[in-house]
């Protein structure tokens, strides 16, 4: 724990962008309503990881209880997007956004 | 020294599996290579100091929000779909928008305002940092009223997916 620290804040910051970067065009480029749930779990995943690096920064647990936080919602919002994605799939047969277009003029 | 190694280790891990999860045609296998991330990042956290939330992730996000991941997969038995990207202009703004946020995130993080923090400071953190001592104390003083909201929100969340996987709606 005394140790002199090694990895810079930029390093944690940069895995944190590309991994965000990734959950983007995960969600952009899928056809899957599943892939694009999981890719949603990337990008709140990667802000976690730069909330927790400059809480270290910082020194101060502000930053954990913000991931705290983004965890519940998370949960939250897996329950209640999988539950939507089940009943789409039990009345259309389909996980996939493209073959879900009742509201396309 | 260690550090640096570790930190490359669990980094490319959790690259190399996330490009994975948007690229594989399998939802089981996307679900599982998106545990490798989620258990890759709580490596990372504790190279951070922060032991109680990596215990809460591997917990919640690998442990819980997961098995919901794949007793979905299993409910919907959804085959890898034939074409894997959306068709047609769609996978190319796709693409192209993902170039874009890129290279913002990247400006931001490498301009020399993102890099000023430099290395940590070598100052010694307070003892119960990322202890869950530490987070409880914090959690049940100052930020009380929204751990309160946020445990209406995840009751309202559990009525919402029982009614909303009850019915017929569409």
């Amino acid at each position: 724990m005394g140790t002199m620290p090694m990895v810079p804040l930029v390093w944690y910051q940069l895995l944190a962008a590309i991994l965000f970067t990734i959950g983007v065009v995960g969600v952009l480029v899928r056809r899957s309503a599943l892939v694009i749930f999981m890719s949603i779990e990337l990008m709140l995943n990667a802000v976690n990881l730069s909330l927790i690096a400059f809480s270290r920064q910082h020194g101060g647990m502000e930053g954990h209880v913000f991931v705290f936080f983004v965890m519940a919602v998370a949960a939250a919002e897996v329950a209640i997007g999988l539950a939507i994605l089940v009943a789409i799939f039990r009345n259309r047969e389909t996980a996939s956004v493209d073959d879900v277009h009742l509201l396309k003029g | 020294m260690l550090e640096g190694i570790l930190f490359a280790m669990f980094a490319g891990v959790a690259i190399g599996c996330a490009l994975g999860v948007v690229f594989h045609r399998n939802p089981v296998h996307c679900a599982l290579l998106l545990v490798g991330v989620l258990l890759s990042l709580a490596g990372v956290f504790i190279l951070l100091h922060a032991a109680f939330v990596a215990a809460l992730q591997v917990i919640v996000y690998a442990g819980a929000i997961m098995v919901l991941f794949l007793f979905v997969v299993m409910l919907l038995n959804v085959k890898g779909e034939t074409p894997l990207l959306t068709p047609g202009a769609a996978k190319g703004f796709g693409f192209l928008f993902g170039l874009i946020v890129a290279t913002e995130l990247l400006w931001t993080v490498l301009s020399p305002g993102g890099s000023e923090g430099g290395p940590f400071p070598a100052a010694a953190l307070p003892a119960e940092f990322g202890s869950p001592a530490g987070l409880g104390m914090l959690l049940y003083t100052t930020w009380l009223y929204p751990f309160e909201i946020v445990s209406l929100l995840l009751l309202v969340a559990v009525v919402g997916a029982v009614v909303l996987a009850k019915r017929k709606f569409f």
